[in-house]
């Protein structure tokens, strides 16, 4: 392939990238007592929730940036970020979809994410929740969800409703103080989405929440937070885009959740936010921190992500197995490219008895990139019987690209078992060359290899996020192989 | 390391007490001042906490609580030589004592003229100077303790063969403490030369004289350097089987040039901390490296090994297998490291980590680590933590063996991947019978 093409076609332009023009309204610039203050009257928020996100912010004063991954970005000014940003509306309280703007409808759209039901019908079976900025836009299929008993709604709007599970569960999983993002989002999150599966209950449909970013100095802090009752059953999916800025934004989220006894709680995500362009110029800081309590016995918690988008990701979502016999799962696939760099991995926890993980992550570095995965496996001293799988792939595209694998392992117990696997590739000649002779262009071949090495993540996404995940994958990497 | 800014007074008196100790005025000239030079890196830093990554598993704070004299000369029975010394070397060992040399209890009788073997002291004005140079430019990581061994030199083993010399039969390096009833540390230092083309079998052992002090702590803080010249061939076996009082750090690091091909056995079995750095740096093309690892620890032992093999160039290969057998309330690290930046294209790189845990309080703490940027390599890397599997054990039982022979049988299978790559009989005979005693009980 000659240079020129490989070029123009890593030049891929990111389609997500456009803003939408919309009045907003939006709080001064800065982080204090009184911007928090401010956000949670705005919100209208129980009592309690100011005090938790006031002990959050005392907290986070005191802790200073993580040092350690294997990401260089320079120093983030807290004080010059917009940290609540809402499309203005001119009614107080909307009471259904029909009277959202139809500006961030028609972004929505543009985006593939129709959210009048009727549109929806021809995929009636994932429920969304729209975020836009610090809010959310509209939750779809409320009714037909509330009559199963599962609970689906924006944070904010649970907070009203109901706030005695919030009180319950906020926090539990991911403490204020967790680290410093974690504890700058408890004090300032503006909304995210609230799961509430009853015992006994298979949630009809997937749940899917879509982030999208749209004013260029909001950070997004949002929340999700989903609880699996005893025998509860869930699949969740989020997807994520964001405009092309010349600045960086910064993305802190939390993500809680939490399976009590014979609970399953599925959790998928397609993160495509802006990357920068190819001299690593703006894109998202991805600072993200999910964790799953498997509480109950018999539970399980299954992450699964392809990362694609992002300047930077650092991210890690975990399992805590408490329950005996509870089952972690991690399928992960990095793809980075230009001068994205992510530090991205899991941590597996084994506390119960006969716990079980699993961990595949597949790593696609290409251009200048930096993909790092960054992993924990610790087994208790109680943990009788558990045992861990990790597989950690890697393939590098050019040589200009770093992978690198820190896995961290730490076993108290002489009757659990870890085994850990890497390995790093490039695609060989001798493959591209046997799918010439087949005549199957390179790109077409770079991109079968690439789905190929990525199979055994894709396989566990939900269908339409699959081929969505593919085609993805083969249109970020067009090109950077010559 | 972190970087050593923040210096902790309580550390820094415990460092510069040990400093003091050391006498001021060297003999010779061209030590003097690497010494002050390493002096002064001492002055600066502070005993590296948990919060460091590096020392994160490794507590030095019992260390802290000792209050170490530097060992004097002492002498040792001959006796003490039937433990250690190997059938294969009778006629072909150097001896130290506390880090001085011993020449009553070496012998190096078998030995040509194209290798030298002796200490420091004992070497030609020329080559002492080229090695003054060569020990200037100590690289990596972990420079403390390595800085601290530099402080205190006085004389050290060394091993230099001439260019395309071949020594038929392997060389042993003896380094004893000889404790005494009050704490003592020592500093044995081992410089090893191998110029172009030239080939040596070197086993480097550490042991202890009389185990009548084995309670009183001590500390041996050594440092072993290695220079392969273009082409040459070093197969370099460590065996380490000090008192259980003993605190054990110790860097081996390793230089090869262009097509030189080392390899490193690591035994580890004695000392209650055992620290050791592996460091090996790529200095031309095609160079191999085979790092073999074995720790077998019981009771409260702690084997701490983080090696660092740095590639700079085309076409080098680095195999490493490290074993851990921890029992009892042991713990074993293990922090393997391998560097493969853009210019080390057609890297060959394999790393394996693998434990048996023996007991319910024994632990195991590891990361194998691999940073690569260039991209047409090979390198792979694992990990894995088990324990003796239920059925293979019911397995040999159904075969008539007792359940304490089965267990035994397949820890020995364990060790034995790492004992037979060791090409010298007896020593491979003794340490099969080591792993033995030290595990079935």
């Amino acid at each position: 392939m000659s240079s020129t093409t490989v070029k123009n076609l890593v030049n891929q332009p990111y389609k997500y990238g456009f803003v939408t023009d919309i009045e907003t309204d939006t709080i001064p610039r800065g982080l204090n007592e009184d911007i928090i203050r401010l956000i949670s009257a705005k919100k209208n928020e129980p009592e309690f929730m100011l005090e938790f996100r006031l002990k959050a912010y005392k907290q986070w004063q005191k802790m200073t940036e993580p040092k350690w991954p294997h990401v260089e970005y320079p120093p983030i000014d807290y004080q010059d970020i917009i940290y609540y940003s809402a499309p203005k509306q001119s009614k107080e309280k909307l009471n259904s979809l029909d009277e959202v703007d139809p500006a961030i409808l028609e972004t929505f759209e543009k985006l593939g994410i129709p959210l009048s039901e009727q549109k929806r019908l021809a995929n009636v079976n994932v429920a969304v929740d729209a975020i836009f900025d610090s809010v959310s836009i509209g939750t779809t299929f409320k009714e037909k969800l509330g009559e199963a008993g599962v609970i689906f709604c924006s944070i904010s709007e649970a907070l009203q409703e109901h706030p005695e599970l919030v009180k319950k569960y906020l926090g539990t999983v991911v403490p204020v103080g967790d680290n410093y993002f974690a504890a700058l989002n408890s004090a300032v999150f503006s909304d995210g989405s609230f799961v509430f599966i009853p015992k006994g209950v298979e949630c009809p449909m997937e749940l899917s929440t879509y982030f999208r970013i749209n004013n260029g100095d909001t950070g997004q802090f949002e929340r999700t937070l989903i609880i699996a009752e005893e025998g509860a059953k869930v699949s969740y999916l989020e997807g994520c885009t964001a405009p092309m800025y010349d600045s960086n934004q910064l993305h802190a989220a939390v993500v809680e959740l939490i399976a009590l006894d014979n609970a399953d709680i599925k959790y998928s995500t397609v993160q495509n936010w802006y990357a920068g362009d190819e001299n690593g110029k703006g894109g998202i800081y991805n600072f993200v921190t999910k964790r799953g309590l498997c509480q109950g016995v018999n539970s399980k918690i299954s992450w699964t992500q392809v990362e694609t988008g992002s300047a930077i990701t650092w991210k890690y979502p975990s399992c805590v197995l408490i329950g005996d016999n509870s089952v972690g799962e991690f399928y992960s696939i990095a793809l980075t490219n230009n001068k994205q760099q992510a530090d991205t991995g899991t941590k597996m926890i084994h506390i119960g008895k006969n716990t079980r993980s699993t961990i595949i992550s597949k790593g696609i570095s290409a251009g200048k990139s930096k993909n790092s995965y960054r992993g924990l496996v610790k087994m208790g001293p109680k943990a009788d019987g558990a045992r861990n799988y990790s597989q950690c792939d890697s393939m590098l595209i050019g040589d200009t690209a770093e992978a690198n694998t820190f896995p961290y392992i730490q076993a108290d117990n002489d009757r659990a078992k870890v085994e850990h696997e890497a390995s790093t590739s490039k695609i060989g000649e001798d493959q591209l060359f046997y799918f010439a002779q087949r005549g199957i262009s390179e790109e077409d071949a770079v991109s079968m290899l690439v789905s190929g090495f990525c199979k055994d993540v894709l396989n566990e996404l939900p269908m339409e996020f699959a081929a969505e995940a593919d085609k993805l994958l083969s249109l970020k990497l067009e090109g950077s192989v010559g | 390391m972190s970087p050593l800014v923040s210096v902790k007074t309580e550390t820094n008196t415990y460092l510069s007490k040990l400093l003091k100790q050391f006498a001021s005025d060297s003999q010779s000239k061209n030590l003097k001042e690497l010494r002050d030079r390493a002096k002064s890196l001492v002055e600066s830093s502070r005993l590296p906490d948990k919060k460091d990554e590096e020392w994160q598993f490794t507590d030095l704070s019992e260390l802290l609580e000792q209050d170490f004299q530097l060992a004097p000369v002492a002498e040792v029975s001959t006796q003490i030589l039937e433990e250690y010394a190997l059938l294969e070397t009778r006629e072909s060992r150097i001896v130290f004592v506390n880090g001085y040399y011993s020449p009553e209890l070496s012998n190096i009788s078998a030995i040509d003229a194209t290798v030298y073997v002796g200490n420091l002291k004992g070497l030609d004005e020329a080559r002492q100077a080229k090695i003054v140079n060569h020990l200037a430019d100590e690289v990596g990581n972990e420079k403390l303790f390595a800085a601290l061994n530099t402080s205190g030199l006085e004389d050290a083993a060394v091993i230099w063969a001439k260019a395309n010399a071949i020594a038929t039969i392997p060389i042993q390096i003896l380094h004893l403490s000889a404790p005494e009833e009050s704490t003592k540390f020592s500093q044995p230092r081992t410089i090893i030369v191998a110029e172009k083309s030239s080939n040596l079998q070197i086993v480097e052992k550490y042991g202890v004289a009389g185990d009548e002090y084995g309670k009183v702590p001590y500390l041996t803080n050594t440092v072993t350097q290695i220079w392969l010249e273009e082409n040459a061939r070093v197969n370099h076996t460590r065996v380490q089987k000090e008192a259980l009082s003993c605190f054990h750090i110790a860097k081996t690091a390793v230089f090869q040039e262009r097509d030189s091909h080392y390899t490193g056995n690591e035994i580890s079995i004695g000392s209650k901390l055992y620290r050791h750095n592996i460091e090996v740096t790529q200095k031309g093309e095609q160079t191999e490296t085979n790092l073999n690892g074995l720790v077998t620890i019981s009771d409260k032992q702690l084997a701490d090994t983080h090696s660092l093999v740095s590639l700079n160039l085309p076409h080098g290969t680095v195999n490493q297998l490290h074993k851990c057998i921890v029992s009892d309330r042991a713990r074993a690290v293990f922090n393997g490291k391998i560097l493969v930046p853009q210019k080390a294209q057609l890297t060959n790189a394999t790393q394996l980590n693998r434990n048996l845990l023996l007991s319910p309080k024994a632990r195991v703490n590891t990361k194998p680590e691999l940073q690569i940027t260039a991209d047409d390599v090979k390198c792979a890397h694992g990990a894995t933590i088990s324990q003796l599997e239920e059925d293979e054990i019911f397995y040999l039982r159904s075969r008539g063996l007792k359940e304490t022979d089965a267990k035994f049988l397949l820890i020995d299978a364990f060790a034995a991947e790492i004992i037979d790559r060791i090409s010298i009989e007896s020593l491979r005979k003794r340490l099969t019978q080591c792993v033995a005693c030290k595990t079935v009980n």
